[in-house]
């Protein structure tokens, strides 16, 4: 479907501002992803720049970046500026991303497609225009966002009355008035019940932002207002700090340069991203990856990506992916792009500029009508969640691709991919109204084994590789809950030659209030999410645990010992009294009363290699500081030693370690003998609801949105 | 000449054999999926991830759900790759060479294309 064909650029607008036209809709924003052409005038401006400049200045910018990224998360409340969900941008006076600091290389993608947007559509329609001290603002993914939560910030960068830059904020914002609380509303059935998407607008003229644009967002955001207030006047605060400091470096270096450097930036990226990628391996590279939930009930999803690389192109063929559903588990073909961008700017192209330059070898093509493709009336307030397919497929795909390079040290197996994060709302003991979700888990998964060491425990939030998990105890100041406990969850990182990062876990239980809101996203429940490479196994599969009519305080008031400290032990030993539910982690919005125990788990990373080629002084060492199990040590890693010393046996652990191999032989099956045995087999019908045909996975029924 | 494709395997670029890298022992063409060399296995997850309280969520996966496939080297038995796979799902072709690259190599020196970065 098209939104909009009408294109106003005009041959009033000089070639460097100007934005080639697409058709815009929902599955063809990704084509702005593309760099736009480079002109006359601006190629110019590139050979102008003097030998060293593009050195000194890029570094120059990067600070810049640092500044106003440090500037934008002092200024903002939202719990999701300390985890990192956000960016800080530059670029291009058509839009092209010329560095950023980032936070998630998610907006490294969807950053652009706004700004293009408004170059093309509204610089002259002279009922909007762009000018000195404008402010515009978007959070829809219609125009190039990902999904409602993340609002943006953007502002054209004038000197002498030119346009040479644009700079812009954007940090995620857990509300946005939907159907649900939290802004990733689980039971969303269509867009139209996902809350306030503001299409780019322009609020604020003279560098200051318009009262009554700015009430109307408050009165959108109705359960949690002065988080809207404070965090949009953040978002435009770090925009502008970046404009200012622009405008100081062409007062200082002229207009010409600025423009020169900006475009370099975008021009250097794409070459040496296409210089690295010229020396993989030519070759087609497949990977699946599977979720397990579309949020309001469990589910299979599919992820299918064949990644075709040739010279310094990849062709990205989504092809197989399971069919769009009804649920707010979709998304859109920019969405997708920039879930790749994750792995891309972290691992392959870590040390490249964060532009969309770098992503210029890519080309996506992904089916229309499937879950990454879906039609424009579709929610898609959860395609983060369910893009971990993205992101895992392309990690698994990416990292074959590039084993064979002088790259090898930047891949690694899938890391935990999973998000998992608890999302409540009410009134607080403050007598605030509240609605915000618990970066504990979210931030604190495992990173993916990788060829030459174990994946970092806790490394961070996988949609933002640099998230810190916010202080635990905060959450007990500002919210009505108590935190009984918090710390790093036993084998859940993949097993292998090289072990996977493990994640957390937690349990929180209202407090202070008779009642609290909350639900949960999480998958790996009943398939992994963070698969393994090369022969590392998975992650460790992570069910909700829910204990409702509990005597918690009643014991602690008492000084019991027995409080539980671990998720097994609350399963396992029911030392409190209530009713225990085991369930997916992905739970419906529910009442929580005072003393109610939730406990929310978060995935351990992706392993790598052999399990029977780890090093056993590592298993003895993971033993040893509760990081593995004994069952664990002996079955899976198959060392032996002596119990009361953890002595390692070598002989013994040798001889186990060669009949494991010896039981692999006689356990496996020929090809054609295992095939003929495995394709009779199929899922639970309960995983196939939103499936498709088995195995095809061709949507059997349409869609139907109201 | 014998390059690393995986930690696991190896690509003969004269005989055009995939090979072990744990043993030597060949898998079959190098146009062809590694995986037909492979004896393969479907495991319970139950075997990986210990159960630890009763129920179907048991804090390992549940079979109806997912299998854990595993390849191994007929020669030596190592684990060349894992799959988590619904029971059925038709397995990954996950690596397809061009193999013009190594009838190029066999004459061209890597080295030029390796210095571009
Ligand atoms: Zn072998």
């Amino acid at each position: 479907m098209s939104l909009d064909q009408t294109s106003l650029d005009g041959p009033e607008i000089p070639e460097y501002m100007r934005v080639r036209p697409i058709e815009i809709s929902t599955a063809t924003m990704v084509q702005w992803l593309k760099p736009e052409p480079v002109g006359e005038a601006e190629r110019s401006w590139v050979e102008q720049l003097e030998p060293g400049d593009y050195e000194i200045y890029d570094e120059k910018l990067k600070n810049i970046l640092d500044e106003a990224r440090e500037i934008f998360v002092r200024s903002g409340v939202t719990n999701l500026l300390t985890a990192g969900d956000l960016i800080v941008a530059i670029y291009t006076a058509n839009g092209d991303l010329a560095n950023a600091s980032a936070g998630t290389y998610l907006h490294c993608v969807t950053g652009c497609l706004p700004v293009k947007y408004v170059m093309h559509k509204y610089y002259s329609d002279p009922t909007v225009r762009v000018e000195a001290g404008d402010i515009f603002y978007t959070n829809e993914a219609r125009y190039g966002g990902i999904h409602n939560p993340d609002q943006m910030a953007f502002m054209p960068v004038f000197h002498e009355g030119e346009l040479i830059a644009w700079t812009a904020a954007l940090a995620h914002q857990p509300e946005t008035g939907a159907i649900e609380p939290g802004g990733m509303p689980i039971l969303a059935r269509s867009r139209s019940d996902e809350g306030m998407k503001l299409t780019p607008i322009k609020i604020g003229q003279d560098y200051r932002i318009k009262r009554d644009l700015l009430d109307m967002m408050v009165n959108f955001i109705d359960r949690s207002p002065r988080m809207q207030e404070i965090d949009t006047r953040a978002r435009v605060t770090g925009a502008d700090r970046l404009r200012v400091r622009v405008q100081e470096l062409a007062v200082a270096k002229g207009n010409d340069f600025v423009r020169g450097l900006l475009r370099k930036l975008v021009l250097e990226a794409e070459e040496s991203a296409r210089r690295r990628i010229a020396r993989w391996n030519d070759g087609t590279y497949r990977a699946v990856a599977f979720a397990d939930t579309i949020g309001r009930e469990p589910a299979l999803v599919r992820g299918m990506l064949t990644a075709t690389k040739r010279h310094d192109s990849i062709h990205m063929d989504f092809s197989g992916t399971s069919p769009e559903n009804d649920s707010s588990y979709n998304a859109f073909p920019h969405i997708v792009a920039a879930h790749a961008a994750i792995f891309l700017f972290a691992y392959p192209f870590h040390d490249l500029p964060a532009s969309n330059g770098t992503l210029a070898p890519f080309e996506w093509d992904i089916p229309e009508g499937s879950v990454l493709n879906a039609a424009p009336n579709a929610a898609i307030s959860n395609s983060p969640p369910l893009c971990c397919i993205v992101m895992t497929s392309v990690t698994l795909a990416l990292s074959k691709m590039m084993f064979d390079s002088e790259d090898r040290d930047k891949i690694g197996a899938p890391n935990g991919n999973m998000g998992s994060e608890i999302i409540f709302s009410g009134t607080s003991q403050h007598e605030m109204p509240y609605a915000d979700l618990d970066g504990c888990t979210l931030n604190t998964e495992g990173q993916g084994a990788r060829p030459d060491m174990d994946g970092v425990n806790a490394y961070g939030f996988p949609w933002a590789h640099a998230g810190r998990a916010p202080d635990a105890e905060f959450y007990e100041d500002e919210y009505p809950f108590l935190r009984l406990f918090y710390h790093l969850r036993r084998d859940s990182g993949g097993f292998g030659k090289w072990q996977g990062g493990l994640g957390t876990e937690t349990a929180i239980a209202p407090r202070h209030v008779p009642t609290m809101f909350w639900s949960s996203i999480g998958k790996s429940t009943h398939i992994s999410v963070a698969s393994g490479l090369f022969g590392g196994y998975p992650s460790s599969a992570s069910p909700g645990i829910w204990v409702s009519g509990t005597d918690l305080w009643e014991k602690m008031n008492r000084g019991d010992q027995d409080l539980p400290e671990d998720a097994v032990s609350v399963a396992a030993d029911r030392a409190l009294q209530g009713e225990y539910l085991l369930e997916h982690l992905t739970r419906l919005t529910r009442i929580g009363y005072s003393g109610d125990l939730i406990v929310q788990l978060a995935a351990g990373g992706g392993g790598y290699g052999d399990v029977l080629e780890r090093d056993p002084d590592l298993v003895l060492n993971d033993l040893k500081n509760g990081q593995i199990s004994s069952w664990t040590a002996k079955e899976v890693y198959q060392i032996r030693y002596e119990e009361d010393s953890l002595i390692l046996d070598e002989t013994a652990t040798e001889e186990t370690r060669d009949s494991a191999r010896q039981t692999r032989l006689k356990r496996g099956k020929p090809w054609d003998e295992f095939i003929s045995e495995w394709s009779k087999l199929s899922p639970n019908p309960e995983a196939l609801k939103y499936f498709g045909t088995w195995p095809e996975g061709v949507a059997e029924t349409p869609v139907v949105r109201i | 000449m014998k390059r690393s494709i995986t930690e696991s395997l190896v690509a003969n670029t004269e005989s055009l054999e995939w090979e072990c890298r744990r043993c030597q022992h060949t898998l079959g063409p190098v146009a062809e999926n590694y995986k037909k060399g492979c004896l393969i296995a479907q495991r319970d997850p139950k075997e990986i991830w210990e159960p630890l309280i009763e129920g179907v969520l048991n804090f390992s996966y549940d079979a109806t759900w997912s299998r854990i496939v595993e390849f191994y080297c007929p020669g030596c038995g190592a684990l060349l790759e894992v799959e988590m796979l619904p029971p059925g799902h038709p397995l990954t072709h996950d690596i397809e060479l061009d193999l013009t690259m190594f009838t190029d190599e066999n004459s061209a020196d890597r080295s030029s294309k390796d210095s571009a970065q």
